[in-house]
């Protein structure tokens, strides 16, 4: 699903966010990348989206090298990716609904078959309520929550979630995790990046990466 | 086509959103459109007009041959048969002394009281030649080598004249085009860059959630066309209008003037106008959406 071998990024201002990365994550994984803010958890989840490019070595997501220049390419991946950004990026003006089925509108579902998943998928995060409430007047928590609805309402092969838990209290965050995990059935693979190391303890079914000043440090709780 | 198709409704929302979210500013280029396209509505009346007009004079353009007053009237009759066999004559006939003053009083009016003053008629017979205005010259020539026609009377410097006017008018009518179409690509393309970029924070998002620039950029193209064919439909409205006004001022004054008909007129006008607002917002809204950056 995911291979890097000596991956480094350095940013245009010099800041060197990742150094040396090796990694191989198969189907079905769920993998916990833990750290310190600004350790570079971001910044891996950001290469593997195709939102920023290797300086120096090799990756490749489902099978595909993630090089500077294939826009389109990249643009394909992407729909078998369920993202969640730390800062949401919902689309403001719209319901929580409409956000979720505006991540399923281009990949050749039926209006039903969106419409289903969309309610399901918000259902599953406890926002059963909130569906016609505009995202804006949600709170920060039920703002993620929408967020994490959009990823898992795709059925992606992978998802990416960057800090999921970060604005939620422990039962809400708990919570997520278990949908997260819950993912696994279908065969997806899930990377979540998390400075939440307590929220970790009880969980036994996942890898574990710590990422410190940008290389990894610790494979396994290490923490 | 499967996507377009599930996502028509979600298209049709997206498109009055974006007008929505920028009403006034959306307002203003539908009526800088609108006038725009008026002034070239005006200029493509104007250029069917002459043409009209023109294609008219070319119809009526003939040329008068003299022949010797001692000419017998069936020979001149056979002048006539001879002439009717020239390349590019498609009429002749002979105009006798009664007709060819009949028609001098016709065309003086109400001064043709002058005429009372001669004792005799004083106009002589003739041979109306209705003629291919393109084959003026060789008519002519032909005509005037003929036994027993001593002179020959063309109207060529008008018609020169009229297919000149005619020809800058096609010009200057090229070249407002011109303007025209550039000045509304500019407007709309600006417009659709604006949309963009009230819009960047979606855009971006929806990137990232991996859509398709088709999927991205059609609303902006519908919104492109709705403002130009919203544009197209307020100058087609001036346009028939001024065309209406036009003709009710014109009508009985200067019958002359062969015009075209005003329904026909009208049609025409309104379907040239709303094809090149379609045209030109299509072409707009692409340049607009092509100025989205590589924005990852």
């Amino acid at each position: 699903m995911i291979r890097a071998n000596g991956v480094y990024l350095r940013y245009p201002d010099g800041t060197e966010a990742l150094k040396d990365i090796n990694l191989h994550i198969k189907p079905g994984e769920i993998v916990y990348i833990t750290g310190p803010s600004g350790s570079g958890k971001t910044s891996l989840l950001k290469l593997l989206l195709g939102m920023e490019f290797a300086t120096l070595g090799s990756l490749e997501v489902m099978g595909m090298p993630m090089v500077k220049g294939k826009t389109a390419s990249i643009n394909k991946l992407r729909r078998k990716i369920g993202p969640v950004f730390q800062e949401f990026k919902l689309i403001d003006g719209r319901r929580a609904f409409e956000n979720v089925m505006m991540g399923m509108r281009f990949l050749g579902m039926p209006p039903r078959k969106m419409k289903d998943e969309a309610k399901n998928a918000l259902i599953k995060v406890g926002l059963e309520e909130k569906m016609a409430s505009k995202v804006e007047n949600l709170s920060w928590g039920q703002q993620q929550r929408v967020a994490i609805a959009r990823a898992i309402a795709r059925k992606p092969a992978l998802i990416l979630a960057d800090e999921p838990t970060g604005n939620l209290d422990q039962e809400n965050a708990m919570n997520i995790l278990k949908i997260l995990h819950n993912v696994k059935d279908i065969n997806t693979t899930v990377l979540i990046t998390t400075h939440a190391t307590h929220l970790l303890d009880g969980i036994e079914d996942a890898n574990f990466l710590h990422v410190d000043n940008g290389s990894i440090r610790v494979e396994g709780k290490g923490w | 086509m499967k996507t377009f198709l599930y996502n028509v409704g979600y298209f049709h929302r997206e498109t009055w959103r974006i007008v929505k979210s920028n009403l006034l500013s959306n307002l203003f280029s539908v009526l800088g459109t609108g006038l725009i396209l008026f002034l070239f509505g005006m200029v493509a009346t104007g250029t069917l007009i002459g043409n009209e007009l023109l294609a008219k004079l070319q119809q009526e353009a003939e040329i008068s041959a003299y022949f010797s007053e001692t000419m017998d009237e069936s020979v001149a009759l056979l002048l006539v048969d001879e002439i009717k066999e020239i390349e590019g004559v498609w009429n002749a006939r002979l105009v006798g002394e009664e007709e060819s003053r009949s028609q001098m009083e016709d065309l003086l009016g109400e001064e043709a009281g002058i005429l009372e003053l001669f004792e005799e008629n004083p106009f002589a017979a003739f041979i109306e030649i209705r003629i291919h205005l393109d084959s003026m010259d060789t008519v002519l020539n032909e005509v005037d080598n003929l036994n027993g026609i001593e002179y020959v009377r063309d109207n060529r410097a008008v018609l020169e004249r009229l297919q000149g006017i005619i020809g800058g008018l096609k010009i200057i009518g090229t070249l407002i085009i011109l303007a025209v179409g550039i000045t509304t690509l500019i407007i709309l393309s600006h417009m659709i860059r604006q949309g963009i970029y009230n819009n960047r924070e979606q855009i971006n998002t929806l990137r990232l959630l991996g859509a398709p620039g088709s999927f991205i950029g059609f609303p902006f193209v519908m919104v492109g066309l709705l403002l130009t064919l919203l544009g197209g439909a307020l100058a087609t409205i001036l346009i028939n209008v001024l065309i209406n006004s036009g003709y009710s001022s014109i009508d009985g004054a200067l019958t002359f003037i062969p015009l075209p008909s005003q329904q026909g007129l009208m049609m025409n006008i309104s379907i040239l106008i709303i094809a090149v607002s379609l045209v030109l917002g299509l072409l707009g809204s692409l340049f607009g959406l092509s100025s989205i950056g590589k924005n990852r």
